[in-house]
């Protein structure tokens, strides 16, 4: 069970375990291996034509590719039989909670093994960082939140686990006692991002985030909320010049003066489930006295799922600790941020733990994964806006925005940054001060969602747009228009982007299109029906800041391609995006794609240090020394990282393989000496239906180019890793003679059918650590139009038509942007008109929700036939892939409450806006 | 116990005893293996749990999976997703779910399958005008979710199956 050398990637010095990302030895042949690897040697793939996804055949019959999918007897070498848990989790966190009544389990109801708190203590478990806190609440405290665990109960047959979580299902029997009310915490994080700029937009800023570093307040705990007041006693000298400078801003908003029209507003967001359609599910085994522990697990994130374990048994006690962890990663059933830094991975692996020897399969249902999965922040934001009435420009903005981060901090501060960053949207204001808190509550804990605080503030900014141009009389593309940041222009931490900034451009079709064109026309503000248009355009970051991926690309010699990818197919279709990027540089599509695939780059050796996020320039000079240290290994598929990271890496090798590889061969076919002037001009070389043309040569095909690579010792596989700090990192290696400079910083290549072997950079670039001060400096944009037709009578309404463009630059599979474009859009106007979950008691938290009482969009609610998506083409042919999967969720909220408004007269300042809430201003 | 004996995707299986409270989607992921059928809400909400009941009339209708006892499913003939390709050849629908980018993350795809290769069959009995063609379409899609397209490269892929086959599925005009 100890992987082979070949398979062996990573492993993780972890108190003494092993951990291998890989598959188990012998797992080249092996039904899961199989299972994941798409669409598989000699199958039919729809992608080879442009005619699907290279997993669109698996999807459609119906093959095992979710970790829902898999039991123990699918797995090969795993006993046959597998055992069920129960995840329960506290319905209440104002009560202390007292035990269980299992009396109610009777016979063959009882469970096999019951784990608490106290088990833990025994085993010797540690709680990773990242979801600190008790795993279990012990008897005799308040839950922390609602929906903590309290215990697993194992079964080991399906008809004992089937029927007991029936008969468990009301909850009751988690018992409570003592009143306490809610667990108080200390909040998440507190920012402040304030910027003054310079007096011109060539002139350096006054003050910046980027200048000065990002500031917090010093934790005052007597207080609820932040201090966030310059004069505060022993406010930090950094916070204290921000504050100084951001109280100046809100005095010039709060001055009577009457050049200025000021808006001060409140808007306030909900919390919203990703309502993924596979709820979380895993499947483990412990081979028991310190043996292997085995587990098939589908999330956002596997290297960090697979560090998260190393930790949780780093000190486990004999005959708890297992010698090895091997984790495989399946397809997820949806995603959007809820399976990034999960925690239900580790009661995955406690369940198997806890009942060695017998393979145990945790999976939610609906109500527990409403009950424990993460959340979208609920926002309250308080917006100040000052804008010159002579000229329509905005002078200055300050907000401040409270977050609700639910029971764990998971991802609270960094949603809280985002979301604070993004609060100015497409504009230039010079003036700027935004406050953000993520405080700790008794809810469901919030985290990573798609949008991830971005779309909470700009939904709160586009009404205030919207509503700021009416006061000025001034049509709301134009006022945009005159505000709108341009290329190079400044954003709000004080750094421009480094990609295209399409705003302009995106305006333009807003303001032409024929929903913009004819809302004059279809208003009605009587009636018994009303009718209004509104409109909306944001900016959506992409990537996380410090973002890597791990690519491999064989080549065999009879041509065929196999890719390998640490990144994950959540329905974004990275396996097509990959296979379609690869192809670029060797002509024809892969027939082996093989994502979330942590094993298979060893060779590279890498090694890591430190927090990419928080390093200092001297720490990270110092590590790049070693040639296989990078910042970071593998990063989630979180972010819109997709297209952009996740391709990137084997991309890269592909690039290797055709420079080293099939151009030498190409070469040696075309009886051109390497003295010739031609063997330098690979740039010239173009494929074409699977054959590598050049002018005045005759095309040669990708088989014939490959059996000369293999036969002749040239490069016929890659392995590449590479990091973005909104930048990415660039290495030289020397190859072949020559020095070969990269967009990644680590390579291995194989010659002809040898081993990999890893080529040591000669030199690195890494980003500097002083990157860490953006915001975010890659970006995509996005406009919205809809034109809606509200009932009075019902408060009923009806998206007649909508118009959503974006731009992401070279798509890399069109339709999945486009489709990818329109789930976005459903996700949009569910999250406007329909979807909410109540904080606390009567929300999720409390195990009673389900699908039917919370409302996700179908396509009854949206304008199937009536909306239109259109995708700017990539400003050059070669424009990298931009990220757009959030981007194109945002527009529609709040150009949905400008529509509102136009139909009826009253601006909403909260979500949901429904039907009912809709009929009641109307009455 | 009950004894329950069906026929899916043409093959008998049973006689084989199952808890009178045995659901359906647990009859045919845990006991069969057959995971192909999804299992989303355990409350009939989305439907990716669906899957197609040939009734002895030559009709067929959807059913979830996930609030139905499997012995209700006694004596009947289901289809489920594994069985819509025939002799290793994707049936014409799962053609255009793919050539269509009709999903992404394709956890509810066995249950449109199943409802639009219903709503052929029906059409294909009782065909309707073709002005009537997209209601028809959005009724039978309704009761499914998905989280990931927004539903139109499904709606998309269907109307061109009974587009390309007009004759079979729509009502001729004069």
């Amino acid at each position: 069970m100890r992987p082979s050398r070949r398979e062996f990637v990573k492993w993780l010095s972890a108190g003494g375990i092993s951990v291998s990302l890989s598959h188990l030895a012998g797992a080249a042949n092996a039904p899961f291996a199989a299972h994941e690897t798409l669409p598989g040697r000699g199958n039919f793939n729809p992608a080879t034509k442009g005619a699907g996804r290279v997993d669109g055949v698996a999807k459609v019959t119906g093959a095992k590719l979710y970790a829902s999918d898999f039991r123990a007897n699918d797995l090969p070498g795993w006993p046959r039989t597998t055992s069920h848990a129960i995840l329960v989790r506290a319905n209440d966190a104002t009560h202390v909670y007292t035990g269980m009544d299992l009396a109610g389990l009777k016979g063959a109801l009882k469970p096999s093994v019951v784990v608490t708190a106290a088990d833990l203590d025994r085993v010797g478990t540690q709680a990773p960082e990242f979801y600190a806190g008790d795993l279990f609440c012990p008897p005799g405290k308040t839950p922390l939140y609602l929906g903590q665990p309290v215990a697993l109960l194992i079964f080991e047959t399906f008809d004992s686990f089937d029927q007991a979580r029936l008969a468990l299902r009301d909850g009751t029997f988690v018992r409570f006692g003592e009143e306490t009310g809610p667990v108080m915490a200390p909040d998440y994080g507190s920012y402040r991002f304030t910027r003054v700029a310079g007096p011109s937009p060539e002139k350096p800023d006054v003050y910046s985030p980027l200048q000065a570093g990002w500031v917090s307040p010093r934790k005052l705990q007597t207080t609820a909320l932040p201090v966030w007041s310059s004069l505060a006693k022993e406010m930090p000298a950094d916070y204290a010049k921000a504050a100084k400078l951001g109280e100046q801003i809100r005095a010039e908003l709060a001055a009577d003066d009457a050049s200025l029209l000021v808006l001060d507003r409140e808007f306030e967001t909900q919390s919203v489930d990703p309502m993924f359609l596979e709820p979380e599910c895993g499947l483990a085994w412990y081979s028991g006295k310190g043996g292997n522990l085995e587990l098939v697990l589908g999330v956002q994130s596997p290297y960090e799922a697979a560090e998260s374990l190393a930790f949780l048994l780093a000190k486990a006690r004999a005959p708890y600790k297992p010698t090895q962890i091997n984790a495989q990663f399946a397809h997820v059933g949806g995603g959007f941020g809820g399976r990034d830094h999960t925690p239900f991975i580790l009661y995955v692996a406690l369940a198997a733990i806890l009942f060695p020897g017998k393979p145990v399969r945790l999976a939610h249902d609906r109500y527990q994964q409403f009950q424990g999965g993460i959340k979208r922040h609920p926002i309250k934001m308080r917006s100040r806006i000052g804008i010159d009435r002579a000229t329509g420009i905005i002078k200055a903005f300050a907000a401040d925005h409270v977050l609700d981060g639910g029971g764990q901090a998971n991802f609270s501060a960094n949603v809280a940054t985002v979301a604070a960053t993004a609060a100015i949207g497409i504009y230039d204001i010079p003036k700027v001060d935004v406050t953000t808190v993520a405080l700790h509550s008794r809810g469901v804990t919030a985290g990573s969602m798609r949008g991830y605080g971005a779309l909470q503030t700009m939904t709160a900014l586009e009404a205030l747009i919207d509503e700021a141009a009416g006061e000025l009389q001034l049509d709301p593309i134009e006022f945009r228009r005159r505000n709108a940041l341009k290329q190079n222009g400044r954003t709000m931490t004080g750094n421009p982007y480094i990609v295209s900034v399409r705003t302009p451009e995106i305006l333009d079709k807003l303001e032409k299109h024929p929903i913009w064109q004819q809302r004059a026309q279809f208003r009605q503000a009587s009636g018994d029906r009303l009718v209004g248009t509104g409109v909306a355009c944001v900016t959506k970051d992409y990537g996380a800041g410090a973002d890597c991926s791990l690519g491999r690309v064989e080549l065999g010699p009879d041509g065929r391609i196999a890719i390998f990818c640490d990144h994950v197919e959540m329905g974004n279709g990275i396996g097509t995006a990959l296979a379609n990027r690869v192809a670029t540089h060797l002509g024809a599509i892969a027939d082996e794609v093989s994502i979330a695939r942590v094993d298979g780059y060893d060779v590279l050796g890498l090694v890591t240090s430190g927090d990419p996020y928080t390093m200092d320039q001297k720490t990270q000079d110092a590590a790049q020394g070693n040639p296989r240290w990078v910042p970071r290994i593998s990063s989630a598929t979180s972010a819109s990282v997709g297209a952009h990271v996740g391709t990137h890496s084997s991309a890269e090798a592909a690039r290797v393989i055709f420079r080293f590889g099939l151009w030498p061969a190409a070469l040696e076919l075309w009886r051109i000496p390497k003295t010739d002037a031609r063997a330098r001009q690979w740039a010239n070389a173009s494929w074409q239906d699977g054959q590598l043309t050049m002018p005045g040569l005759a095309p040669l095909a990708l088989p014939a180019l490959a059996a000369t690579a293999h036969a002749r010792g040239f490069v016929t596989g890659a392995i590449a890793h590479s990091f973005s700090r909104w930048a990415w990192s660039r290495a030289r290696f020397a190859l072949f003679g020559e020095p070969y400079r990269a967009e990644i910083d680590a390579l291995a290549i194989r010659r002809g059918s040898g081993r990999f072997e890893r080529i040591n950079r000669s030199s690195v670039k890494f980003p500097p650590t002083d990157n860490n001060r953006i915001g975010t400096a890659y970006t995509s944009m996005c406009g919205a139009l809809v034109r809606v037709e509200i009932e009075r009578a019902t408060g009923a309404l009806r998206i007649a038509k909508a118009y959503s463009v974006l731009e992401c630059g070279t798509a890399l599979v069109p339709e999945v942007v486009i489709g990818q474009s329109q789930g976005g859009f459903a996700m949009g106007v569910g999250y406007a008109l329909l979807e909410t979950l109540p904080p606390f008691e009567g929300g999720p938290g409390n195990g009673e929700w389900n699908l039917g009482r919370y409302l996700v969009a179908r396509g009854s609610d949206l304008p199937l036939r009536d909306l239109e998506i259109e995708m700017l083409k990539p400003l050059t042919p070669d424009e990298p892939p931009k990220g757009m999967a959030e981007v194109v969720m945002v527009p529609i909220v709040p150009a949905l409450i400008n529509a509102i408004h136009d139909a009826t007269g009253h601006r909403f300042r909260a979500l949901p806006v429904t039907s009912s809430l809709l009929k009641g201003v109307l009455a | 116990m009950t004894t329950l004996s069906l026929t899916i995707n043409g093959r008998k299986h049973g006689p084989i005893d199952v808890r009178d409270d045995l659901s359906m989607n647990d009859f045919l992921r845990e006991m069969l293996g057959m995971t192909g059928t999804k299992f989303g809400c355990g409350a009939a909400q989305c439907l990716s749990c669906a899957i197609i009941v040939d009734a002895p009339d030559g009709t067929s209708y959807t059913s979830p999976t996930c609030v139905a006892p499997a012995v209700n499913f006694d004596g009947k003939s289901i289809r489920t997703v594994e069985g819509h390709a025939k002799d290793g050849q994707l049936s014409v629908l799962q053609k255009a779910f793919i050539e269509h980018f009709a999903f992404q993350c394709g956890y509810c795809t066995a249950g449109f399958l199943g409802e639009g290769q219903v709503l052929l069959e029906r059409l294909s009995r009782a065909p309707v005008a073709r002005e009537a063609l997209e209601q028809t379409i959005a009724d039978a899609l309704d009761g499914h979710l998905c989280r990931c397209t927004g539903y139109i490269k499904y709606h998309e892929a269907v109307r061109d199956v009974i587009l390309a086959d007009s004759k079979r599925y729509l009502v001729a005009t004069k």
